[in-house]
């Protein structure tokens, strides 16, 4: 060979090993990239806001910070349903004025002036009040501790609650409504901030009564001041050295802390909420932009109980969205990760057993023959779509369960039954025939019509059996006599869905591994006299173990992680039930039902991708778990 | 045999009973599918229910039960005319019904709105006014007419589309020019707005043109009457194709059965979705797993070949083979997620401020398109093909290895002469694999660019040919689509039928393959043992 031709071909060497070994690089990166890249887009959920000060408050807010009303007085003004106002007079009374405006559909206007002074007894000296933005409530709170809630919905004001809000008699200093007009934030002499919301109490019956809802961060000396956000549940706090607190009501995070140098007299937000104004004692104003992205997000209420307004008690929700603006977002993950671990606790129930059964037979008693075709056949049936099984399970197997129920229950029993009858009946001629003897290796062919016979069976007894037993209608039944909700799309036909979609990647995976036990090991034990199944069962299956485990956990992770099936066949209702018969959502099927409608970069946007992340964390976990035992299971083997 | 119990043979038998109710069950699933889908494009005889209350039903039968407590049976019927009932099928007790027959002459007809329509009918007006014959010759001579005039629409659309197109440039141009100054420009946004006025004028000639020419096409009716006598009068136009299945041979509806399966797979779909073809359907899907594999083959190819041939054995190696062999766990909605946040809003997002800020807020690249969906699968299948090659490369032995080395090749020329030819049966039961997978993947589709309609196909005869930013119908969204979220499920629930089969078909097929390619390759190599 010329030296050219060699140098040549060496050189392309050179550059081909590092062209792959820089694609083979890149490509690997890439790959892993992906998790870093979506744990990028959520994690700003968990950063600190920030405030840039102002030079000056900005000319076309001045005028907010000089219209702050007398404090004795208030008044709100209702737009064309018309106003209210309260003014606290010296003996400590509060004297209400309403201008009510009613429109008729013909559009005539009724006006009425209603005024009144509040002569209900007080517990003490009032220290600070509140009109409700929306006229409905008014609210005050005592120098001693006491809370008071009038109603004046209606034409004659009624005082709805007297809450003795703090034992120790401490002074409440500033009271406000949180935007959305149901929570009232309440600050004290302590510098504690607390938020109360009317709540049904058990044994008042219908009537709701304030009750102390949140704990917010608040301050070591009197909470002078607290302003509500008009862009969220937030709210501003002060005290009267000038220290301002950014909190938010449903996280009760502390978001911001803000000096503004001295004792602030008046206080506004501009600009939707974006930016802050405050007018300090010494005359000078002051002004910071705002960025809070994501304020009512905290690991509390992504993973805890939290309670929420219009909730009787803490609980776990997700609930993303409303028809109102002034709505708090509910984005706990524990309802859809619960749903997550049901679907897959219940489909894994269902499919483990007939999987690892199924793989035990084909590799160790079927005729290898049938083995070649069966297979494939399973190897095919991995391959079927999700959205094909979501679509059956969704609109073929659930609308067929919802009428014969009874019957999938009465094919639980008699399937079972007729096998064992059947194994009775095979047992004579097992052995005694050339028939029985022939069918070694074939004996689920044989099971087959059996199968069949039960289900057929089932659906036949069923409809007298239920007319006779639960008046025609079991689901009827259910709910009548053990209060159990039947829905149609529910956590049975999850179970059966997804269970039949991981059957056959359990099943390759286990028959890989029990297949894979060499042949030397059975011979061994078929040579001292064990029989088939004494081999299988103890030899075989505790050499294969390592990996018939592995098959489980990639089954499993596959299941997680299904997203077609389980919208498709659940109602997608985010509740926290064991119950067969509701329906769940996951955490799969939560982000395709809700990222088209997530506004992005948005809270909702970002906790998706949390979700995302959660998914890919635990699915890696558990798939590496799986390899690593397999290549265990491997090693060990290996040498044979 | 008192050791039958002892040595285990029942539980032979209960590990045989799980493989049977594992095989029974796929059986069920396949037979339904197949018993919903096949039958679909059968035409069913009509047939007319006199009932009791003295008014008539005509329909096709389309399933009965029998209520479990008092035994009486109902049957239901498909009655069509959703314009006429509102509703597609209708429930009728057996014992209201006083009366069976088949007339001879009740049609279906199929039209492009409403779904079919069953009835008799009455009379035909002639596009001229005049009144012909009511016979069914007549009839298909009249249709043939007006479909042939149908025809002739097609080239004034097509103009006009042309014009329209032409018109949509302009405008882009013109927001461009006025982006970049339009003091500057305003000599050149003069001349393109005149120009574009132009053209607009063309079009609205063409319009008026093709709807005179509707107007006129739609003179042509014809008058139906359901069982009831109610009368509707249907232009022509609206009618796709009309049989009388009760006088029709077994041969004629075999025909008819083979012509529908050819509308479905090379027609629009018609009626959002519920009736005509798949076209723009299957168009998309195949287009969109082709781009895929150009992305995912060579990546994915490059990547285990580094990982088996190059790379030196060690644990880094084995814990990103663990990483790439587990990645093909990780669940596609992730996959679907990272391509919304990084492909869809990323990249595409900085294109459009990079290319097309004149644009902005209209999204160009910076929404869901087939490029983005196919980057996203490629993603997704990309673990598939590494581990097919990784597999079919480890599986070489290694003395062919050893004996090309010896020989003086250098590592490159071993490769791209002995080891690549011997793998590619593996290579390709990875790409075929990973094709099969993304066929059937729809949950990360929905999220980068999937649409239950697209207006037009990716790839058409209009400068640049290839549309990577446009939107494209799957099948796969389509079964979910028009299964779930269609407002007339129960109308709609034989096409999504035939839809799963066809996806089901394509899924087999290709996996069929795979696993004909992998037999081969292990064939090969493996030596027998024990």
């Amino acid at each position: 060979m010329p030296p050219t031709i060699v140098d040549k071909s060496r050189r392309n060497d050179r550059w081909a090993a590092r062209l792959i070994t820089a694609g083979g690089l890149f490509v690997i990166v890439a790959v892993i990239g992906i998790l870093l890249l979506i744990a990028k887009v959520s994690l700003p959920l968990f950063y600190s806001p920030t405030a840039d000060k102002l030079a000056a408050v900005p000319p076309e807010f001045a005028s907010l910070l000089s219209a702050e009303p007398a404090t004795a007085v208030q008044q709100v003004d209702l737009e064309e349903k018309g106003s209210v106002s309260a003014r606290l007079l010296p003996d400590n009374r509060i004297e209400l004025q309403r201008r009510l405006v009613e429109r008729d559909i013909l559009g005539t206007e009724k006006v009425s002036e209603l005024k009144e002074t509040l002569a209900d007894p007080l517990p003490g000296a009032i220290s600070a009040f509140r009109l409700g933005r929306n006229g409905q409530n008014l609210y005050a709170a005592t120098a001693n501790g006491w809370l008071l809630r009038w109603d004046i919905s209606e034409q004659q004001a009624r005082l709805a609650d007297t809450v003795q809000a703090f034992k120790d008699q401490r002074r409440i200093t500033a009271l406000t409504t949180v935007m959305g007009e149901y929570s009232l934030a309440v600050g004290d002499e302590k510098g504690q901030i607390t938020t109360w919301m009317p709540v049904r109490t058990p044994g008042a019956g219908e009537d709701k009564h304030l009750a102390l809802i949140h704990t917010l961060p608040g301050f070591s000396t009197p909470v002078v001041r607290l302003l509500p956000s008009p862009r969220d549940k937030s709210l501003a706090a002060f005290d009267g050295q000038g220290t301002i607190r950014m909190v938010h009501m449903t996280s009760e995070r502390l978001l911001l802390e803000l000096k503004a140098g001295g004792p602030v007299v008046a206080a506004a937000f501009a600009d939707r909420g974006r930016k802050l104004l405050v007018a300090g004692a010494d005359g000078v104003s002051q002004a910071w932009e705002l960025s809070i992205p994501h304020p009512e997000t905290s690991l509390k209420t992504l993973f805890g109980k939290v309670w929420y307004e219009g909730y009787n008690k803490p609980e776990y929700v997700w609930q993303s969205s409303a028809a109102t603006d002034d709505f708090e977002p509910k984005l706990s993950l524990v309802p859809l990760i619960f749903g997550t671990f049901k679907a897959t606790l219940f489909a894994m129930l269902f499919a483990a057993p007939l999987a690892l059964l199924g793989a035990l037979y084909t590799s160790q008693f079927m005729s290898p023959g049938l083995k070649g075709k069966i297979k494939p056949a399973v190897e095919i049936m991995a391959a079927v779509p999700s959205v094909v099984v979501g679509f059956l399970a969704g609109l073929w197997l659930a609308p067929l369960m919802d009428h014969n129920l009874l019957a999938l229950f009465m094919t639980l029993v008699l399937v079972p039954t007729l096998i064992m009858l059947a194994i009775f009946a095979w047992r004579p001629l097992a052995e005694n025939t050339d028939f029985g003897r022939g069918m070694k290796g074939y004996e689920f062919i044989g099971l087959l019509p059996v199968v069949a016979l039960g289900i057929w069976l089932a659906g036949q007894i069923a409809p007298p059996l239920e007319a006779a037993f639960f008046a025609g209608d079991l689901k009827q039944w259910l709910f009548s006599t053990l209060g159990v909700r039947y829905d149609q799309r529910n956590s049975i036909i999850i179970a059966i869905a997804l269970g039949f979609a991981v059957i056959p990647i359990i099943f390759t995976i286990a028959e890989d591994a029990l297949s894979n036990v060499p042949r030397n090991l059975t011979a061994a034990s078929l040579a001292l006299g064990a029989s088939r199944w004494q081999t299988a069962w103890r030899v075989v299956l505790p050499s294969a173990l390592p990996g018939v485990f592995s098959a489980v956990m990639i089954g499993f992770g596959r299941a997680v992680g299904e997203t077609m099936i389980v919208l498709m066949a659940t109602g997608n209702t985010p509740i926290t039930s064991w119950s067969l018969f509701n329906g769940l959502r996951s955490l799969s099927a939560n982000i395709a039902v809700e990222i088209p409608e997530a506004p992005i970069y948005g809270t909702l946007y970002r906790t998706l991708f949390l979700s995302a992340v959660l998914l890919f964390v635990l699915t890696f976990i558990i798939n590496t778990a799986a390899e690593l035992l397999r290549q265990r299971f491997r090693k060990k083997y290996g040498r044979y | 045999m008192k050791n039958y119990w002892k040595r285990g043979e029942p539980m032979v038998m209960v590990a045989g009973a799980t493989l049977a109710m594992v095989l029974f069950m796929t059986l069920t699933m396949m037979a339904v599918i197949l018993g919903n889908s096949l039958g679909y494009f059968w035409i069913k005889d009509l047939v007319q229910l006199k009932l009791k209350d003295g008014s008539a039903v005509l329909g096709q039968i389309t399933g009965s039960e029998s209520h479990a407590l008092t035994d009486e049976a109902r049957i239901q019927l498909k009655v069509g005319n959703r314009d006429l009932y509102a509703q597609d099928f209708r429930w009728v007790d057996e014992q209201e019904i006083a009366g069976r027959e088949y007339p001879d002459h009740a049609y279906l007809l199929e039209r492009m709105e409403h779904g079919n329509f069953f009835g008799y009918l009455q009379g035909l007006t002639k596009a001229d006014g005049t009144a012909a014959a009511a016979d069914s010759v007549t009839l298909a001579a009249l249709l043939h007419e007006v479909q042939q005039g149908k025809q002739g629409l097609k080239s004034i659309r097509k103009q006009m589309s042309k014009l329209n197109m032409a018109s949509e440039r302009l405008r882009l141009k013109i927001q461009k020019l006025d982006y970049n100054g339009a003091e500057a420009n305003s000599a050149k946004i003069a001349a393109l707005t005149d120009q574009r006025a132009k053209l607009t004028e063309q079009f609205d000639q063409l319009n008026n043109e093709l709807n005179q020419k509707i107007s006129e096409l739609n003179k042509a009716t014809a008058l139906f009457r359901d069982a009831d006598g109610k009368e509707k009068e249907l232009p022509l136009t609206e009618i796709v194709r009309f049989y009388q299945p009760n006088s029709m041979s077994v041969f004629a509806k075999s025909g008819i059965y083979l012509i529908k399966i050819k509308e479905l797979l090379l027609d629009d779909p018609r009626e959002s979705n519920t009736e005509g073809g798949l076209f723009p359907a299957i168009f998309g899907t195949v287009l969109m797993v082709l781009l895929m594999s150009l992305f995912s083959m060579p990546f994915g190819v490059i990547a285990a070949i580094y990982l088996r041939e190059y790379a030196k054995e060690g644990k880094l190696v084995q814990l990103v083979r663990i990483a790439v062999n587990n990645l093909a766990g990780v669940p596609s909605i992730v996959y679907g997620v990272f391509g919304l946040g990084f492909f869809v809003y990323g990249i595409g997002g900085s294109i459009d401020k990079l290319f097309f800020s004149h644009q902005l807020p209209t999204p160009v690249f910076g929404t869901g398109g087939i490029l983005w969906a196919s980057l996203t699968l490629a993603l997704l299948t990309v673990p598939v093909v590494i581990v097919a090659t990784e597999e079919s490369l480890a599986s070489i032995p290694k003395g062919i290895r050893e004996g090309s080395l010896a020989l003086g090749a250098t590592k490159f020329q071993t490769l791209t002469k002995v080891l690549l030819p011997m793998a590619t049966p593996g290579i390709m039961t990875g790409l075929v694999l990973s094709m099969a997978r993304a066929v059937g993947e729809v949950a990360p589709l929905m999220m980068v660019g999937v649409v239950k309609l697209a207006p037009t196909l990716p790839f058409d005869g209009t400068f640049p040919f290839f549309h990577m930013d446009r939107k494209f119908m799957h099948l796969g969204f389509h079964i979910y689509d028009v299964g779930f979220q269609s407002p007339n499920v129960e109308a709609a629930k034989p096409m999504v039928y035939v839809t799963t089969l066809l996806l089901l078909v394509i899924v087999i097929i290709a996996t069929s393959l795979a696993i004909r390619f992998r037999n081969q390759m292990r064939r090969k190599y493996t030596t027998s043992h024990f």
